[in-house]
């Protein structure tokens, strides 16, 4: 009995171990998941109504959507184009926006997405000056109950 | 009862069993109390939990509706069926397209009871209605949706709304969803019948869920039944604008927290018990070591200190204000010894024989003059009568104190005939006092020491002997309270001579100390075949005295014979006396010996007897 008791602790001790390291990474890549900057350097930052206000003051504002296409099929901003962040290439922006100095408006899932900064970085680093970047993105607008177009 | 009864000891216990008794009682109350109050709280919270998930299921049901919403309002058929409208006033084409989702459905169709749709402008005037759906709606939006959408300026405009409001056919769930995206041409209400979706609280609670409208009817009834003894929970929903909409009964099984709040009462109500008992138990061990144990020291110490043991000290030790008494009752004690000392050797001092009797007149108190005078021992004081003194009658010359005039012409002043121990007579000149002893009359006797028989200085004398007088009944009033600090002197007998029981019990004493006495010396004399001299010499108990060279015992005599028995007799000596036979006969086997023993044994039991009956 004693012979067979201490493989078992051994096992269930180390089975154990292996549990509680397991679960370690995962709790903090939880509590470390990264938010958006609280801001970026020569970009403006703006709420839900603004962006209202902004798309009713220029119809022609380019409103990049950089989440995942299924988010984007369940709901965007009315006129918003759907570029996934690690598919935005500087040829593809150029098209739609040729000047430097075209008005480009960016939103993602919210402060606790990091896609739009990334975009907005990107296309800093490409020379585009006139950026604005809706931080707060579909969750503020969601909670905002504004309206939305789905596909 | 009167307090006196009542001891420190059992009132203190009587105290703590009252706080016992009403602890337990608080602590039941107390239990019935919270299981109460823990019935309520259990109550408000499935009310809270119900409300949640009301409120929960309005928002799903929003959700539902804003996505039927958000698709219907970009439709670009529904935009231009609209202008359409507006432009020709014909509606047909709008209301076609309205009717679409009840005819063909819509995603989230089974989820909500859709039973309306209608159009309005930016001025919330109606340009169209579904055909489809409920009837009798009217046109108008409901007020209370109105009057938030006018309350919003600018973008906040395009918010949805979602509202329950009372319609002709009850309440009825909305949602107010801006025509046309960000750029608004109006607004589409797109109206459910949330009791389609009510019921599904007992999903979310877990609980039994009945939904009933205002006026008590049931309008939904639940998946699950309900068992009997469950507690019903009310929730009323209100409408947006407050009105009460849906009254919501969830029903509570309370039976498990009925049994866990039972076991919770049992256990904390034993375990408070338990706690107030050793408590208790602790406060009891405390006063009785600091406080019960101490005092019983005390008592014992006091009440050997009344009896005569003036060489002794009260124990002091104890809570302060028994030190402090303790220490004033030996700071008295002290006194009387000091002064008891003084007054001893005060009457020692006095060249005078000074000797009182009492009303029996057996001697009580023989100064040094007068045991030296007479050839007795302090011992041998007590077993002497006045007529073992003394020739005259001077018995009949007692008068009553209380009567006396103080004056000194009242002290019969004498020249008496003295028996000395040896058996030779003298004379003496003698004043004799009639005092107070014991209550009772007794007498003061005064002997001149020397044998002139001439007063030198009657005035002189006769100051001294009242003031000897004076002394000894101080000391005999000491004496009687404190029966054993004087040698002779027993504890006060009963001064109510109307007190037939008491005489009666003297005289059965009497009796039975001449019975015993006599039964001892028959047995020394017949088992042991020896005198009632050898009986006195060889117990030590009684006296022998030489009367013309001849050895008698009149002390042990008068035991022998009831008429002349002393009217208050030594117990203690009686019994000492029979002891002593039996002890010197136990290897004789004779009937008087058993004779004695009983006697003896029920002489012991009467003696008992008296004492607990004059206690």
């Amino acid at each position: 009995m004693k012979i067979l008791s201490r493989p078992f602790a051994f096992n269930f001790r180390s089975a154990m171990v292996i549990c509680i390291s397991a679960l370690i990474p995962l709790t903090l890549s939880a509590e470390q998941k990264p938010f958006a900057p609280e801001s970026i350097q020569g970009v403006t930052i703006v709420t839900a109504e603004q962006v209202i206000d902004m798309i009713l003051a220029n119809p022609d504002l380019i409103i990049i959507d950089s989440r995942k296409k299924t988010e984007y099929q369940k709901g965007h901003i009315e006129g918003a184009i759907n570029i996934l962040n690690t598919r935005l290439e500087q040829e593809d922006l150029e098209q739609i926006a040729p000047e430097k100095s075209t008005e480009m408006l960016f939103y993602c899932n919210g402060i606790r997405c990091i896609r739009s900064s990334d975009s907005i970085h990107k296309v800093q680093d490409w020379g585009y000056t006139n950026l604005i970047w809706f931080r707060g993105g579909w969750k503020e607008w969601m909670e905002k109950r504004f309206p939305i177009v789905t596909n | 009862m009167k307090i006196e009864s009542l001891s420190l000891k059992s009132s203190t216990i009587a105290i703590f069993i009252m706080i016992g008794i009403a602890a337990t009682i608080l602590s039941l109350f107390a239990g019935a109390y919270f299981k109460q109050a823990a019935l309520e709280a259990q109550m408000k919270s499935l009310s809270r939990v119900i409300e949640v998930a009301s409120q929960e299921l309005l928002k799903e049901i929003g959700v539902h509706t804003s996505d039927l919403g958000m698709k219907l309002t970009h439709s670009s058929e529904l935009i231009s069926a609209i202008n359409h409208s507006r432009k020709t006033g014909n509606t047909d084409q709008l209301v076609e397209l309205l009717d679409d989702p009840f005819i063909n459905g819509f995603a989230g169709f089974s989820d909500v009871n859709l039973k309306k749709i209608r159009v309005y402008n930016l001025e919330l005037e109606l340009i169209g209605k579904s055909k489809a759906g409920l009837d009798g709606l009217g046109d108008k939006l409901d007020d209370h949706i109105a009057m938030i959408l006018s309350q919003r300026k600018g973008v906040e405009r395009l918010k949805v709304i979602d509202a329950i409001w009372m319609s002709p056919e009850g309440p009825l769930f909305s949602t107010l969803v801006p025509l046309g995206g960000l750029h608004a041409i109006g607004y589409l209400e797109l109206i459910v019948n949330p009791v389609f979706n009510l019921p599904d609280i007992e999903h979310i609670t877990n609980t039994p869920v009945r939904v009933y409208s205002m006026s008590g009817v049931q309008i939904s009834k639940g998946g699950q039944d309900i068992p009997e003894g469950l507690l019903p929970v009310e929730l009323i929903l209100h409408s947006s604008n407050g009105t009460p909409a849906f009254r919501i009964v969830g029903y509570e099984n309370i039976e498990e927290m009925n049994q866990e709040m039972g076991r919770t009462q049992i256990v904390t109500t034993g375990s408070f018990l338990l706690l107030e008992l050793l408590i208790l138990l602790f406060a009891l061990w405390l006063f009785n070591k600091f406080l019960f144990l101490p005092v019983s020291r005390m008592l014992h110490d006091m009440s050997l200190l009344s009896h005569g043991q003036l060489d002794l000290t009260v124990n002091a030790k104890g809570l302060r204000e028994f030190h402090i008494f303790a220490n004033a009752f030996n700071a008295m004690t002290d006194q009387i010894r000091m002064r008891t000392n003084d007054l001893t050797r005060l009457l020692n001092l006095d060249d005078s024989a000074l000797m009182c009797f009492d009303h029996d007149n057996d001697a009580v108190y023989f100064n040094k003059a007068a045991t030296s005078l007479f050839g007795y021992t302090n011992d041998e004081i007590i077993d002497l009568d006045i007529a073992d003194l003394f020739s005259d009658d001077i018995a009949s010359l007692k008068t009553d104190p209380d009567k006396k005039s103080g004056s000194h012409e009242g002290n019969p002043r004498t020249l008496l005939n003295c028996k000395h121990k040896d058996g030779h007579q003298f004379q003496r000149n003698a004043i004799i006092n009639t005092i107070r002893v014991r209550g009772q009359t007794g007498l003061g006797v005064a002997l001149n020491t020397t044998s002139e028989g001439k007063d030198t200085s009657t005035l002189q004398n006769h100051q001294r002997l009242e003031a000897v007088e004076q002394t000894l009944s101080n000391l005999l009033a000491f004496a009687r309270d404190n029966p054993d600090i004087l040698p002779g002197v027993e504890a006060p007998q009963p001064t109510d001579t109307s007190s037939t029981g008491a005489s009666h019990q003297k005289s059965v004493l009497r009796e039975h100390v001449v019975r015993v006495m006599n039964l001892a010396l028959t047995c020394w004399e017949y088992d042991l075949g020896k005198t009632k001299i050898d009986l006195a010499e060889e117990s030590r108990i009684w006296p022998v005295y030489i009367d013309k060279s001849t050895p008698t015992t009149r002390t042990l005599d008068k035991y022998l014979n009831i008429d002349n028995c002393p009217k208050n007799p030594r117990s203690q000596r009686v019994i000492d006396t029979a002891e002593f036979v039996l002890r010197e006969t136990k290897t004789k086997k004779s009937v008087k010996r058993g004779e004695l023993r009983e006697a003896t044994d029920h002489f012991r039991r009467l003696l008992s007897g008296i004492n607990s009956h004059n206690k």
